[in-house]
């Protein structure tokens, strides 16, 4: 009874915002497949999820963070620098099980730095994420000394590119991973604390919810999925490069604000965010596919991030979001 | 209102912004003697003034609290360039180019201000989509290219020293930044920033007109850029479509480092006055030590880090 | 506390006029500024640049922004300037990066050149040339023609879409196709940006949009890993062909998977050799043969003088079975 609610209700289970991100999905798909012949493929269809996945983990992260009333703008150098860790270990040995661990593990390391930072030196998230950005980025430099790391061998991509019951493991790994962080969000006292949090910290801290506990967890949890994106990155690419992921951290904050987390915290989406993802990427793909120049793709992220949440704005009546400022 | 202002915040980080400044001189002196001259000078306010205008919008537009944040001020200051430009290749007569540069900001900062009061979208949403835009906007109808044709008399002005400091610097920067201050500490419009920053509720229950207010400085914000955007085509000599990369975020450090809380109605230009002056120092020093520039960034981000811990610690301490 | 804060900035501004630089200068300095720090091509010219400066007698300051940002650059230059070094070549981003300096380095005598990418009509004193931007742009073309054929479609994925030498290369990519080979149909440039990841993704796209593609350009160097992974992943290897200026060491497995057909490019190594050697001319005030002997150098080097270009030679092209014999 229980196993069957928690299929039922909720993993799936879909609001006003994430029915209208999945017709615009469907929508897109349709008028690009009209558009152009090439479109729908089942090699296009392909290289669109696989373009996905690195930024579907993240995403994940940062709905979390997002829904705590946090943020973090370096967590795309996170996963550079857990990149880094990933390639050494590939470079020195090659065992792929080894590297499969070692990206977690630096992930959820950097986590503990960035929540010593942010949670215990109760700096605002965004100016400490800031500051460590810089921080991290001088260590992805160091770390490489100027060589990208090249050539890596192939095992972890042949690992990474199996099947297990005829499910291509990067899928499985989000399944996963998306499954572990709804359970842990919906049906674990955690994910009432955590949206807790984002509500008010104040309350959240008067009502006696470990609050410092719950912020540093998701900074750790956040950490970690941006390890296995790493490894998905470096299995893909068998490259670490100097400007690893620096684009990263915008795209999934706006991927999950379009996603209808709110950035404020205290609602949060993780169906929406893997659709704001996908709907990023189905755009920036058809978009070329139809001729129209890469050049193009940022405008078309900030027009859909401005007319999705400004047309939510209108339907719902301002007083509602001068209410949310104000708590801000 | 005196109260609200809670001078100690801005007097104890602007005292430390110089105690930090004067070691990074004196520092810098002890290790390489060659850089005490006039130039070093120049050279610092010269890659100061574009840094302090987009710093300055920024920090406003975060002082006057309701979560008030400017991303997009980077791309504005790309797109306000390259329109200005591409006006002139349309036939806009060269002396209105200055004119058309700061009007096209203040236009892009009229949009985010709108998007703010009239969608009531969060400040940081709102300015997070026109980042996106205005940067890839300024790329996409270039095609990356930089727009030539800045007429002389510009270049003059863009690049003319006097006593040692730079045009653009005196002309521009040091008054926008002289009445900026005048504003915030003697006029009612000051106050009502403050106010609006510290309690926006209060601040509406007591008839400050709180949008407007805001608009306003979202527009400021936009022209400054601007004005920045046309500092870079006069200094440059062309208009570069990515000139503002990673603007917002060093606009940001700039702020928070000259002790304005991101929550707002704490902080003062001075302070993002001398956190520029700092991070420009800082960036010099280094070059003319020939210190790797990686270390750079590390060394602002750890600097950020720094700051605001001590900022914490002493409100621990007086509380 | 501002008025006091401008007082000490006056004083100190005063104090330091008052104060003439002294100068202890036992060996000439040359310094080389590249685009970018910490990627391997400019790493090469680094390792050159200091052989050189041991041979010469020279002392060899490399120093470069971290992020492909014109003001960046600018503003090292000017701080070499400041420093009083008497050489000081740059690896321009766009004519900008010296424009406003060039004056200024005149007055004080000091030689500004540029290397590996020009700024024509700027003023500067020379520029070091690994291969003429023609000579590039044809290479590539010519060199797939004999692998694909005269009737094909090209794609081309470029890094940043404001890198001035990267669209000269690609106008005469361009310049050559139509002119020698009419069937040939280059299609219109993507950018990528600096990062690994955008490359793949739009090289997926643009293999999706154009199922006719026969090869792909990847023409700066940080984007021949994404290129190639495309190619790989996309399960196209032998189908398209990647070609690029990518540097021996990144391209060397996926010359071997087939992935990619050829890289060309020059050595960037004897390339920063040269750059320390133009300098220690320029400052001794000796001027160019019209082919010089570089004691340091494998072949002479010639010079052009109405166009002011020191050219390295024709540049060289990488494949599977010469790539080994290569480490840069």
């Amino acid at each position: 009874m229980n196993a069957v609610r928690l299929i039922g209700d909720g993993v799936f289970s879909m609001n006003g915002r994430e029915w209208s991100l999945l017709v615009a999905c469907l929508l897109a798909i349709v008028i690009f497949s009209v558009a152009s012949p090439h479109y729908a493929t089942s090699g296009n269809a392909a290289t669109v999820l696989r373009n996905s996945v690195e930024l579907l983990l993240i995403g994940l992260g940062m709905t979390l963070l997002l829904a705590m009333g946090g943020i973090d703008v370096s967590i795309g150098i996170v996963m550079g620098l857990a990149a880094i860790a990933i390639g050494r270990v590939l470079g020195a040995d090659g065992n792929p099980l080894l590297a499969i661990v070692v990206g977690p593990l630096v992930g959820a390391l950097l986590g503990c730095v960035t929540a010593a930072v942010v949670v215990l030196g109760r700096v605002p998230a965004i100016v400490g994420t800031l500051g460590l950005l810089g921080v991290y980025r001088t260590a992805v430099f160091v770390l490489l000394g100027g060589q990208w790391l090249s050539g890596l061998p192939s095992s972890l991509t042949n690992l990474l590119a199996t099947s297990v019951l005829g499910v291509p493991v990067p899928a499985l790994a989000i399944a996963v991973a998306y499954l572990a962080v709804w359970l842990a969000l919906r049906r674990t006292p955690y994910g009432l604390h955590l949206l807790a949090i984002g509500n008010s910290e104040e309350k959240a801290r008067l009502s006696g919810i470990p609050v410092i506990k719950v912020r540093f967890i998701t900074f750790v949890i956040s950490g970690v999925l941006t390890g296995i994106a790493a490894t998905f990155y470096v299995a893909t690419y068998r490259n670490v490069e100097m400007t690893i992921g620096s684009t990263l951290a915008l795209d999934a904050i706006a991927a999950v604000i379009l996603g209808g987390t709110s950035i404020l915290g205290g609602r949060c989406s993780l169906i929406g965010t893997v659709l704001g993802v996908l709907l990023l990427r189905i755009l920036q793909n058809g978009l070329l596919l139809i001729g129209v120049p890469s050049l193009w793709q940022p405008v078309v992220t900030g027009v859909l991030i401005i007319g999705v949440l400004g047309f939510e704005a209108v339907c719902n009546g301002l007083p509602l979001g001068r209410f949310q400022r104000a708590r801000a | 209102m005196k109260t609200l202002r809670n001078l100690q915040g801005p007097a104890l980080t602007l005292a430390l912004l110089c105690a930090l400044w004067l070691i990074v001189i004196v520092g810098l002196l002890a290790l390489k003697p060659s850089v005490y001259n006039l130039g070093t000078v120049t050279t610092i306010l010269q890659f100061s003034t574009i840094l302090a205008l987009v710093g300055l919008g920024q920090g406003l537009v975060i002082m006057a609290g309701g979560a008030g944040i400017d991303l997009s001020v980077g791309g504005a200051v790309s797109l306000s360039a390259i329109v200005a430009m591409l006006c002139l290749k349309l036939g806009l007569p060269p002396v209105l180019l200055p004119a058309v540069c700061i009007l096209a900001g203040a236009m892009l900062g009229a949009l985010n201000g709108w998007l703010v009061n009239g969608l009531a979208l969060l400040p940081f949403i709102a300015t997070l989509g026109t980042f996106f835009v205005y940067s890839g906007a300024a790329l996409a109808v270039t095609g990356g290219a930089a727009q030539a044709g800045v007429p002389p008399w510009l270049l003059l002005w863009g690049r003319g020293v006097v006593m040692g400091i730079p045009m653009p610097f005196l002309t521009l920067a040091i008054p926008c930044f002289a009445l900026a201050g005048l504003v915030l500490l003697s006029t009612a419009w000051g106050r009502w920033i403050y106010a609006m920053g510290f309690n926006e509720r209060s601040a509406k229950l007591v008839g400050i007109p709180v949008d407007r207010v805001r608009f306003i400085l979202y527009v400021l914000s936009g022209a400054l850029a601007g004005a920045a955007g046309l500092v870079s085509i006069a200094w440059l000599g062309s208009g570069r479509p990515n000139i503002g990369q990673n603007l917002e975020l060093e606009s940001l450090t700039a702020a928070m480092l000259g002790g304005i809380a991101i929550t707002g109605g704490r902080g003062g230009v001075g302070g993002v006055f001398a956190a520029v002056l700092l991070l420009v120092t800082l960036k010099t020093g280094l070059l003319q030590l020939n210190i790797n520039t990686v270390w750079q960034v590390g060394i602002v981000g750890a600097l950020l880090v720094f700051v605001l811990l001590a900022d914490r610690l002493s409100q621990r301490w007086r509380s | 506390m501002l008025s006091q804060f401008k007082k000490v900035l006056a004083a100190s501004a005063l104090s330091l006029a008052i104060a003439t630089a002294a100068h202890a200068a036992d060996k000439h300095k040359v310094a080389f500024v590249p685009q970018l720090i910490g990627i391997p091509y400019f790493n090469a010219m680094e390792a050159g640049g200091n052989r050189a400066a041991k041979d010469l007698g020279v002392d060899f300051i490399y120093s470069g922004p971290v992020d492909t940002n014109p003001v960046d650059q600018l503003q090292i230059v000017q701080n070499l300037i400041d420093q009083g070094v008497e050489a000081i070549s740059v690896s321009v981003l766009d004519a900008s990066s010296i424009a406003p300096v060039v004056e200024s380095a005149k007055a004080k005598g000091i030689k500004l050149f540029t290397s590996d990418s020009d700024a024509p009509d700027s003023g500067r004193a020379v520029y070091v040339a690994q291969a003429t931007d023609e000579g590039l742009g044809t290479t590539i073309i010519d060199e797939l023609v004999k692998r694909v054929g005269e009737d094909a479609t090209i794609g081309i994925v470029s890094g940043e879409a404001t890198a001035s030498n990267l669209n000269a290369w690609i106008g005469f990519m361009q310049k050559e196709a139509t002119g020698k080979y009419p069937k040939l149909k280059l299609l219109a440039p993507q950018f990528a940006g600096g990062t690994a990841e955008r490359a793949a993704q739009i090289s997926g796209d643009l293999m999706a949009a154009n199922p006719d593609v026969k090869a792909i350009i990847a023409v700066a160097s940080s984007t021949c890993p994404g290129v190639a992974q495309a190619i790989e992943t996309a399960g196209k290897i032998g189908s398209v062909i990647g070609a690029g200026y990518c540097s021996p060491n990144t391209a060397r497995s996926y010359l071997k998977s087939g992935a990619f057909g050829f890289t060309v490019l020059w050595d960037p190594e004897q390339l920063g050799y040269l750059t320390v050697w133009a300098g220690k001319q320029l400052i001794d005030g000796k001027s160019f043969e019209a082919e010089n002997k570089v004691a340091g150098l494998e072949k002479p080097v010639t010079y052009d003088a109405a166009k002011g270009i020191l050219l390295l030679g024709p540049p060289a092209v990488f494949t599977k079975d010469n790539v080994d014999k290569f480490n840069f």
